[in-house]
């Protein structure tokens, strides 16, 4: 299981201004974790866990070594592109969109054009599916905007341990791989999960980034 | 201020009850008092509550003096005077104060010469006349509209007139004035303003005893002379013309007979035009003017009109002309410099307006007269909109104004919507003179579009030779852009209207003009000029012989082809998306009405006209073959302006919505490779907006209903539906779908299987619903199983759900009984799933509150169009599906719409909040939903869960209360089947037994206490009653605690009267339809009668 997470800003960090990816070996108490620099092709030892701002791979340790050198930079994304172009005019209200390299849903839509015969420009207010942030573009209408693969996946909530959820989803694969959210879902997560409620987690992922934005109460069969 | 309070009235007393100390004391208290901060809040306190009106109303003339010092603040004073008027009113209750008094006092003011005090005057008469009229104005003084009531018309009756002389007194005086310093000029200007107020109605209809003071023809002179003396202030111009506008609405019983009206409405109209002739119009009076003569024309019976001596009215015509023309010239310039205040826009449009009343009532006139106006208002309205050397378009005193291109919104209306009256009124002047219209715009645009052409050809030339795209200079372009976007609006408000609904006709001045004509004209030429659109109109040998209705058409056909042209030579970006609209709006309008053109519908019919557009002619099918044509290559190229692409396929659907017009489309190649190209879902087509894609699907499967043979039908079908069928299925039935369900191409493929349903329903009608509504089922069982897989894709969701709205909105009222059960048990389904994904469910992402307000909006719009079914079904036991139909229908079937409704409730009731409400369009939605259910299914009602019936409580008694009158005439309707429910039960002290006792209170206080709207009279009448039928005992208590409150004896039994008269005609209350409808009519006359007497203000 390989996942990304953008870039840390935080300058002490492994990773930050330098290219290279974060490995972190799961299947132990505590994670392994080492950074592989992508210039020089060093490796370098740390203990900073899942700080949930690296560039990271996930590695089960089940299946490698620490001493498995062979890891492939490049697979840090797994399959299709993060997004797909699409013609301005195409995009719709409540559809997505990427503005200023992030992926937003549109929230609002409208065309304008400069003059009487000129020709339409479409102004598009984004929201941020993970930071909530509001960014706003306009462009010619014949001009392709990117627009992102959004996925929505429902896992069950198995564990939380140092604040990082075990997650099943449908097939029965497990991942350790996702924080708690910082904020009042989150808390709420904690305590359904204190409580010993059975939950779902729903986790929407775009770009590479992912978040738990839902959560449902386990009815009967599900 | 207590001790001024006690002052005043001891200052104000006689001489002889107080004396000397006693005065100066009270003087000096009263001189404080002024001093103070607030006076007038204390003054009109005093005055209000003082105790001896007779010892106040005999001294307004003291009172008067002390407020004349100008000292005196001005809102001070005015406050101070309505508090003088709400005692006058007082004082008329018990007959202590004579208004004669006061209006003796008045004009001894008036005739005292100095501008101050007549001023102060004035102020007093503006104080009267706000206090009496209108119940807005009125002050709030704790007295019953009944008292407001009669006031208003006591003093209309007997002291307005008064007013209204006095004030023609002041005017007299005035103007025989020479010269009006700035002073006296403001008291004029009250004096004005003050007329204007007297006569305030919006249209004059006076009674018969104003006619000795209103048909003076010196009133009408004085207010002319009065304007040309004050005409150079703007404000008090305004007046002056306002008035004279009310003088021109003159109507009703005033006028003894029909030559008194003619003779007055001669002297107005000679008046008018000397003042017209004698002056330059200023910008502040263009409205006023325009105001006298739309009233003029408006009111007067034509036969008045015709009456006048014609010479005056060949001048009244001749001088309306003019000043259209002037106006019309005067707003161009408004826009061009940008003006916030358009006033001469506005006049225009007057103007505009009156010449449309006029010529619609062309027969009354002589024939013919008004053929040259015509002419010259329709070549003065085309010289303002085209660009110069024919035009003067941007013209302003310094040259062109080189004015920078605005950015335009989507929310802007576009010109043939926000300048449609304007179009209208010179497309209808246009049909009048026809002869000189229709040739005028055919060359006017032959000419541009050959201008045009040329201009691109150049433009092409020069971006070959040139590397830099951005050379190019559009002014040019630009130019004849708007200049052709003008003639295409102008030319389809004058070739045909656009009613609603309706099969639009072909003007009788157009069918006319053509006819007219016919004998001159050569068909085959005509027809050789409208199937060339690529050449030059003037190079056809014998082009001076075409039909010049069919010309103009040809002429547009030739700017479209232009355009299309220009898009195959990748020439799209120079183009205008504006001009790409105007086309497909122009033909749109066009083949709605000629097309095809029937001939049972007319009288006589045109044979160019007939032989071009008629049934099963070589014209009309080459012209729907053209029009495809365009369509597809716009869809193709156009894909990135909405606006554009929307107004195309609203033609595509204009060519398939009438049977006869589709049977022509289907024969066309183009129309099978456009459905083919559809169904590929590739580009271009794909690149559509949805909406537009939604519509063109609707287009698709309404051409499928044409006149095929069945083997051509089945091979359209296998070409438009059977591939979305085929290619959801295939989607859907992978192994893996759900793990693939959330790809993007996946997703797409489903948003726009989805999105095409949606279009399919839209395309219902009752011929094709038996087998649309097959087609559609199969994908809604369908559709409940995406429900599971995208529940947690919430846009999905939408969609899915608004697929269900769609087919419900258009389908259901053809649906027979066995049919509908299927569509409620799918719909109960959806419901169900919904229920289940989202219980517990909690979303924190940014748009969780917007998704969850569509969702409800959709599901309640959804539960809507199920219910509506009870009010509007054209279903005749499944005759539209007979012969599919096989035998057993409802029976053994469990579910109804009442089980699919009050699911659908339990799940709304508990997310509707407060502040949801405050949605408007959630709101409405939300109270038709909640009504139908009272009304269709109020025996569900007792059976809710106690916390839905609670909220369900609340939800009505709030939408009584507080929400719009819409809202609570909506809730009130819902009490009646409640009540009815309750009786039909007779069980006591179930909930809803209790909650309609609370409601009878409500009802009854909105009814008897509150002022309420007309409008929902009846809908409380009805309430009233069922809810009295059910609780006898409560309702006689409310009227007895009512009655108790009562001090004044006159006033108690009136009241006991009118409440025994208002169940006299239903003792003992029955839930009868004949005793319901006779309370109905005590009610009315119950309100009219006491209404006024408990409603206090």
């Amino acid at each position: 299981m390989r996942h990304r997470r953008p870039k840390c800003a935080r300058p002490t960090h492994p990773g930050s201004g330098t290219k290279g990816v974060l490995i972190i070996y799961l299947g132990l108490q505590t994670p392994v974790c080492e950074w592989k620099d992508a210039a020089s092709g060093s490796s370098l030892k740390t203990n900073i866990v899942g700080c949930n701002c690296v560039k990271t791979v996930y590695m089960p340790l089940i299946h490698r070594t620490m001493a498995d050198t062979d890891l492939d930079f490049t697979t840090g994304e797994s399959g299709a592109s993060a997004t797909i172009p699409m013609q301005c005019s195409a995009l719709r209200k409540n559809g997505y969109v990427v503005l200023k390299g992030r992926p937003c849903k549109i929230v609002e839509m409208s065309t304008s054009k400069t003059g009487k015969h000129g020709h339409a420009k479409v102004n598009m207010v984004g929201i941020d599916i993970f930071t909530n942030k509001k960014y706003e573009d306009m462009c010619p209408s014949t001009h392709n905007m990117d627009v992102p693969h959004i996925k929505r996946n429902e896992f069950q909530l198995l564990n939380i341990t140092d604040g990082f959820m075990s997650l099943m989803g449908d097939n029965g694969d497990v991942r350790e791989d996702l924080r708690v959210p910082d904020s009042d879902l989150g808390k709420e997560i904690e305590q359904k999960f204190a409580a010993s409620e059975d939950i779902l987690v729903s986790v929407l992922s775009a770009m590479g980034e992912e978040c738990a934005v839902a959560i449902k109460q386990m009815t009967g069969g599900k | 201020i207590l001790a001024t309070l006690l002052g005043l009235p001891r200052m104000c007393a006689p001489p002889s009850m107080v004396n000397t100390e006693q005065r100066q004391h009270a003087e000096h208290i009263f001189l404080s008092f002024r001093k103070s901060k607030s006076p007038f809040a204390v003054c009109k306190h005093i005055l209000g509550k003082c105790p001896s009106n007779k010892i106040a109303s005999k001294h307004f003339s003291i009172m008067f003096s002390l407020l004349s010092p100008p000292s005196l603040q001005k809102y001070v004073r005015e406050q101070i005077l309505l508090a003088v008027a709400v005692i006058v009113k007082r004082g008329s209750l018990d007959k202590s104060i004579n208004c004669k008094g006061i209006f003796h006092e008045v004009s001894q003011l008036i005739s005292s010469g100095n501008p101050t005090v007549q001023t102060l005057a004035c102020s007093i008469l503006t104080a009267l006349i706000s206090e009496f009229s209108s119940s807005s104005k009125t002050s709030n003084i704790g007295l019953n509209m009944e008292f407001h009531g009669s006031c208003k018309r006591i003093f209309q009756e007997d002291n307005l007139r008064q007013i209204f002389v006095l004030t023609m007194e002041v005017l007299q005086e005035f103007s025989r004035r020479e010269n009006l310093n700035a002073q006296m000029s403001s008291v004029f200007q009250r004096y004005l303003a003050l007329a204007n107020q007297s006569t305030q109605n919006v249209m004059l209809k006076p009674t018969e005893t104003w006619r000795e003071a209103l048909l003076d023809t010196r009133v009408m002179d004085l207010f002319f002379t009065v304007h040309i003396k004050i005409r150079e202030d703007s404000d008090m111009a305004q007046d002056s013309l306002q008035c004279l506008a009310q003088l021109a609405s003159m109507h009703g019983p005033i006028f003894p007979d029909e030559s008194a009206q003619v003779s007055y409405l001669a002297h107005l109209v000679e008046g008018l035009l000397s003042m017209i002739n004698g002056i330059e119009i200023e910008d502040s009076e263009a409205v006023g003017i325009s105001n006298i003569i739309s009233n003029l024309i408006s009111t007067f019976p034509r036969v008045i009109l015709t009456a006048l001596p014609s010479e005056l009215f060949t001048s009244f015509i001749n001088c309306l002309t003019l000043l259209t023309c002037s106006f019309g010239r005067s707003a161009a310039l408004e826009e061009v410099l940008d003006k916030d205040d358009m006033v001469y826009m506005e006049a225009y449009d007057k103007l505009l307006e009156s010449w449309l009343t006029l010529v619609q009532d062309d027969e009354h006139f002589p024939r013919g007269c008004f053929v040259q106006p015509a002419v010259q208002v329709f070549n003065s309205y085309i010289q303002c909109h085209l660009a110069a050397p024919d035009g003067t378009r941007n013209l302003t005193v310094n040259g062109v104004a080189s004015h920078e291109e605005d950015e335009i919104n989507e929310l802007q209306e576009d010109d043939r919507e926000l300048f449609s009256d304007q179009l209208a009124s010179i497309g209808m002047l246009g049909r009048i003179a026809a002869n000189h219209c229709i040739p005028l715009l055919t060359s006017l645009l032959e000419e541009r579009v050959t201008r045009l052409h040329g201009q691109l050809q150049r433009t092409q030339q020069h971006l070959m030779n040139s590397s830099n795209p951005g050379s190019v200079d559009r002014k040019v372009l630009d130019d004849l852009y708007e200049d052709i976007h003008w003639l295409i609006l102008v030319s389809g408000y004058l070739l045909a209207d656009d009613p609603q609904g309706e099969t639009p006709l072909i003007p009788a001045e157009v069918m006319e003009y053509s006819i007219n004509h016919s004998t001159e004209v050569d068909i085959n030429t005509t027809l050789q000029i409208l199937g060339s659109p690529g050449e030059k109109a003037s190079s056809i040998p014998g082009c001076n012989r075409t039909d010049s209705v069919i010309r103009l058409l040809s002429a547009v056909l030739r700017t479209s082809e232009v355009e299309s042209r220009a898009t195959r030579a990748s020439l799209t970006e120079l183009l205008s998306p504006q001009m790409g609209k105007d086309i497909v709006w122009f033909l749109k309008r066009w083949a709605k009405t000629y097309l095809l053109v029937d001939e049972k519908l007319y009288g006589q019919i045109s044979i160019p006209l007939s032989t071009a557009f008629g049934a099963d002619t070589e014209g009309a099918q080459w012209i729907v073959g053209y029009l495809l044509e365009k369509v597809i290559n716009n869809l193709s190229v156009w894909s990135s302006e909405p606006e554009l692409a929307n107004d195309t396929v609203e033609l595509l659907v204009c060519l398939v919505e009438k049977r006869e017009r589709a049977n022509i489309v289907v024969q066309c190649e183009n129309w099978w490779n456009l459905a083919k190209q559809f169904a590929s879902r590739s580009p271009p087509l794909d690149l559509l907006s949805s909406s537009v894609q939604r519509t063109l699907m609707k287009a698709l499967v309404l051409g499928g209903f044409a006149h095929m043979d069945s083997d051509t039908k089945q091979q359209y079908w296998t070409e438009v539906l059977h591939p979305l069928q085929q290619r959801f299925l295939n989607l859907i039935n992978q192994e893996n779908f759900p793990q693939i369900c959330q790809e993007e191409s996946v997703k797409r493929e489903i948003v726009a299987t989805l999105e095409a349903l949606c279009g399919i329903a839209e395309a219902t009608q009752i011929d094709n619903v038996a087998s649309l509504f097959s087609f559609l089922m199969d994908f809604l069982s369908s559709c409940i199983g995406l429900m599971e897989v995208y529940r947690n894709t919430p846009e999905t969701i939408n969609l899915i759900i608004e697929v269900f709205v769609e087919v419900a909105h258009k389908q259901i009222c053809y649906l027979g009984e066995s049919k509908s059960m299927k569509l409620y048990e799918v719909c109960l389904t959806l419901l169900q799933v919904y229920s289940k994904n989202n219980l517990g469910r909690k979303r924190a992402d940014v748009a969780a509150e917007e998704d969850q307000y569509q969702d409800l909006l959709l599901i309640m719009e959804l539960l809507t169009n199920l219910l509506s079914k009870e009010f509007i079904d054209f279903s005749d036991t499944d005759e539209v599906f007979r012969g599919q139909e096989q035998g057993s229908g409802a029976a053994g079937r469990s579910v109804s719409a009442a089980d699919v409704v009050l699911f659908g409730v339990n799940i709304i009731l508990p997310l509707m909040s407060q502040d949801l409400l405050k949605f408007p369009s959630l709101c409405n939605q939300y109270y038709k939903l909640i009504t139908f259910i009272c009304e269709i299914f109020p025996e569900k009602i007792p059976q809710l869960p106690e916390e839905l019936f609670k909220s369900l409580m609340y939800s009505l008694e709030l939408g009584m209360t507080s929400m719009s009158s819409e809202v609570s005439q909506l809730c009130l309707e819902a009490l009646s089947p409640l009540a009815e429910q309750c009786a039909k039960t007779q069980e006591k002290d179930t909930p809803l037994f209790i909650a309609t006792r609370h409601f009878l209170k409500l009802v009854f206080d909105m009814l008897v206490l509150q002022k309420h709207n007309t409008e929902i009279t009846v809908a409380a009448g009805e309430a009233l009653y069922t809810l009295v039928c059910l609780h006898q005992a409560e309702y006689q208590e409310l009227v007895e605690s009512l009655l108790a409150t009562q001090r004044d004896a006159v006033i108690y039994q009136r009241l006991a009267d009118a409440f025994n008269k208002l169940t006299a005609s239903s003792t003992p209350p029955s839930m009868d339809r004949k005793q319901k409808v006779a309370f109905l009519k005590s009610l009315e006359e119950f309100v009219s009668n006491v209404g006024g007497l408990l409603c206090v203000k």
